[in-house]
């Protein structure tokens, strides 16, 4: 019976690392931080122009990840996109209603998301408000344009 | 009830590809006698006890074991009934991944629930009829073939089968343990009064222990009776295999065309 | 002409056949109430198919995390992008190399195993005197060996995505001197764990179920000689490997395909 023990520990070993590999590639390698749904309210931002940003991208203010996109959808009475984002539960009322939401690029080629900037309204978003100052993705094929039109009638 | 055959065969017919291999076999084998099947090799005998035993399905014919009918019972109560039997494999059939103590146990326990104490004095009492005790511990790997058979008769035994079937049990073994295996399933069957089919074509050892013998050649059985009625059969076949005559009815040479036209013809060809 | 026809119909007769035969099979033995026994017979085989192909899973993991990293780095570094080198890594190994190549590995060390040993337990008569016994072989032999499959591999491909992380790590910051927070924090920001180490789980699980599958059955259904033996275990490498790959490509094309 002394060999079928040994085994067992062995078996028993090999199946806690599975486990303890799939929490590292959980905590480690997604950055899946334990929040409990519910502990995030929504607000909503238009914006004429989303560029590449997708569901799930980051939400940042300051460079620090406060939410995410949770979708993307296209208003029709505005024709620009409208974005829901996800945001931490703590910052519930405590964003200044003139918040600026910017989607940015996170090096030259990387992922977009979206900074949040706050202004300096004393009254503030609640769950389900719209963010009213934004500013769209930068495409660099505009950008491209306006250059070059600066160029022509400089 | 009692004197009524143990096993019945009618009208068995079986085939694998476009190969026949039985055409029509009847056979009754009486309770509590050994009864033996014989024939040269390539006869089928083996495939015999499988369609005895249920694991091959006949193309024709039925088969009964105290009166049930084998290919008509349910999977399961097919397994019911093999409990009910025993059998002895060529190669022994041993579980490899399992000491001589575990295989002996095994039927006792997928079959029982006795406390392990119990089982310990089973399995101990099957291995030492087979004169095996002291080889409890040892793997199959390590057990000389007469071993390895004289193991796996006491798991065919462990349950206590009414029925034993076994498959060439003298085939490839050496004079003395020969003679062992002869003398245990003649006892076995003496004092335990169990109903055995051997199938066999080592003649001199299977007509000195059987109490009838079934002679099967071309998938018929061509002649039946007891020991000593064989012995002196006036069939040419029948005593040129009870006799053991190189060449007779029952040809030498694999059929071809003659010898020498063979010979001419691939000369020819080159 | 006729005669390459009825040849043609004949072969896919037999496909049909084999393909209905291990459908069979495989419902056969995978059912059945779980006995105190049984899990005994499971751990038992666990420890054959799960930590005995450990180590080679292991090894070729971390090799394989390095040489990504290697190569990567050098791809990256053109670009000024090796910070992104991490989330190359990552993403690669969970995504496609952890289950296929964890899958590849199993079927060559576990499954062709698996077909040696049922195949030699039918050539020496074991699983029929077992039936003469009375106990179904497909519950005692083939059922722990075929959920022992499938549980160690998917657990396999996990110490392979992990190991193979960490290898990207020792070269890519250790070695190659990528930042080690944007090694780990472009990782993070990247992988999503439902989307990327779920669905290679998912994949994962799928091979497992292959493989252990082909591996059980061309040991169950070899012709019992030596040489049936030496050709079934070919067998169950070379189709297990074909199936890893096809199912691989159909599975990506599901999840992260544009139609997904």
């Amino acid at each position: 019976m002394k060999r079928s023990k040994t085994m067992e520990l062995g078996v028993g070993l090999f199946m806690l690392a599975g486990i303890l590999g799939l929490l590292f590639l959980g905590l480690r390698v997604s950055g899946l931080a334990f929040s409990p749904p519910g502990d995030t309210f929504r607000l909503e931002a238009n914006f004429a122009n989303i560029g590449s940003l997708k569901p799930r991208a980051r939400v940042t203010m300051s460079g620090v990840t406060v939410g995410r996109v949770s979708s993307i959808e296209l208003d029709t009475d505005w024709y620009d996109a409208r974005v829901i984002l996800e945001i931490d539960r703590a910052l519930e009322d405590r964003l200044s209603r003139d918040t600026t939401a910017a989607i940015l690029t996170a090096g030259l080629l990387g992922e977009q998301y979206v900074g949040l900037t706050v202004g300096g309204d004393p009254e503030t978003l609640g769950d389900g408000d719209t963010i009213r100052d934004t500013q769209s993705a930068v495409v660099l094929e505009e950008l491209i344009q306006q250059f070059v039109s600066n160029m022509i009638s400089d | 009830m009692s004197d009524s055959p143990f096993v019945v065969v009618e009208g068995l017919s079986f085939s694998r590809g476009d190969k026949d291999i039985f055409s029509g076999i009847d056979l009754r084998v009486p309770r509590g006698k050994i009864t033996a099947i014989m024939g040269p090799s390539g006869t089928g005998k083996t495939t015999l006890l499988k369609l005895i035993g249920g694991q091959l399905v006949p193309d024709a014919g039925r088969i009964w074991i105290d009166g049930h009918e084998v290919h008509a019972l349910s999977r399961k109560a097919l397994f019911v009934l093999r409990r009910r039997m025993g059998m002895l494999f060529q190669s022994g059939a041993l579980f490899s991944d399992l000491s001589v103590y575990e295989n002996v146990a095994f039927p006792l326990r997928v079959h029982t629930n006795l406390p392990g104490a119990m089982i310990r004095d089973v399995v101990l009492m099957k291995l030492q009829a087979v004169g095996l005790r002291g080889a409890r511990d040892l793997m199959p790997a390590e057990l000389s073939g007469g071993m390895a058979r004289r193991v796996a008769l006491a798991r065919a035994i462990a349950l206590d089968p009414e029925l034993i079937l076994y498959d060439e049990p003298f085939v490839g073994q050496d004079p003395i343990s020969m003679g062992v295996l002869v003398q245990l399933i003649k006892r076995l069957n003496e004092a335990l009064g169990l109903t055995a089919v051997v199938v066999s074509h080592d003649i001199k050892e299977t007509l000195s222990i059987a109490d009838y013998v079934y002679v099967i050649a071309d998938g018929q059985v061509m002649a039946h009776g007891t020991p000593t009625t064989l012995d002196v059969d006036d069939d040419p076949r029948v005593s040129q295999f009870v006799h053991g005559e190189p060449d007779g009815p029952v040809p030498f040479h694999y059929p071809a065309s003659d010898f020498f036209t063979d010979i001419l013809d691939s000369g020819g060809r080159q | 002409m006729i005669q390459r026809i009825w040849r043609l119909g004949r072969r896919g007769c037999e496909l049909l056949e084999a393909l209905g035969r291990s459908g069979q099979f495989l419902l056969q033995s995978a059912v059945g109430v779980p006995s105190r026994e049984g899990w005994y017979l499971w751990l038992r085989q666990m420890h054959f198919v799960g930590v005995l192909s450990l180590a080679i899973v292991l090894v070729s993991g971390l090799f394989i995390g390095m040489v990504m990293a290697l190569q990567g780095y050098t791809i990256l570094v053109d670009f000024g992008a090796e910070q992104a080198l991490g989330q190359m890594v990552a993403l690669s190994l969970l995504r496609e190399l952890a289950p296929v190549v964890a899958a590849l590995l199993f079927a060559g060390r576990a499954g062709s195993a698996l077909t040696a040993e049922i195949g030699l337990m039918k050539a020496t008569e074991q699983l029929t005197s077992m039936e003469m016994i009375g106990v179904d072989p497909l519950r005692r032999v083939v059922a722990p060996r075929l959920w022992a499959g499938f549980v160690a591999l998917p657990l396999l491909t996990i110490g392979f995505s992990v190991v193979g992380i960490y290898g990207g790590y020792l070269v890519g910051v250790e070695w190659l001197g990528v930042f080690e927070g944007s090694y780990w924090g472009n990782m993070q920001a990247s992988v999503d764990f439902v989307g990327d180490v779920g669905n290679g789980m998912v994949k994962s699980l799928v091979f497992a179920l292959v493989v252990t599958w082909i591996a059980v059955f061309q040991g169950y259904d070899l012709i019992p000689t030596s040489e049936g033996i030496s050709r079934a275990t070919t067998r169950t490498v070379v189709y297990s490997s074909l199936a890893v790959l096809g199912l691989d490509f159909v599975l990506t094309a599901l999840m992260f395909g544009e139609f997904s």
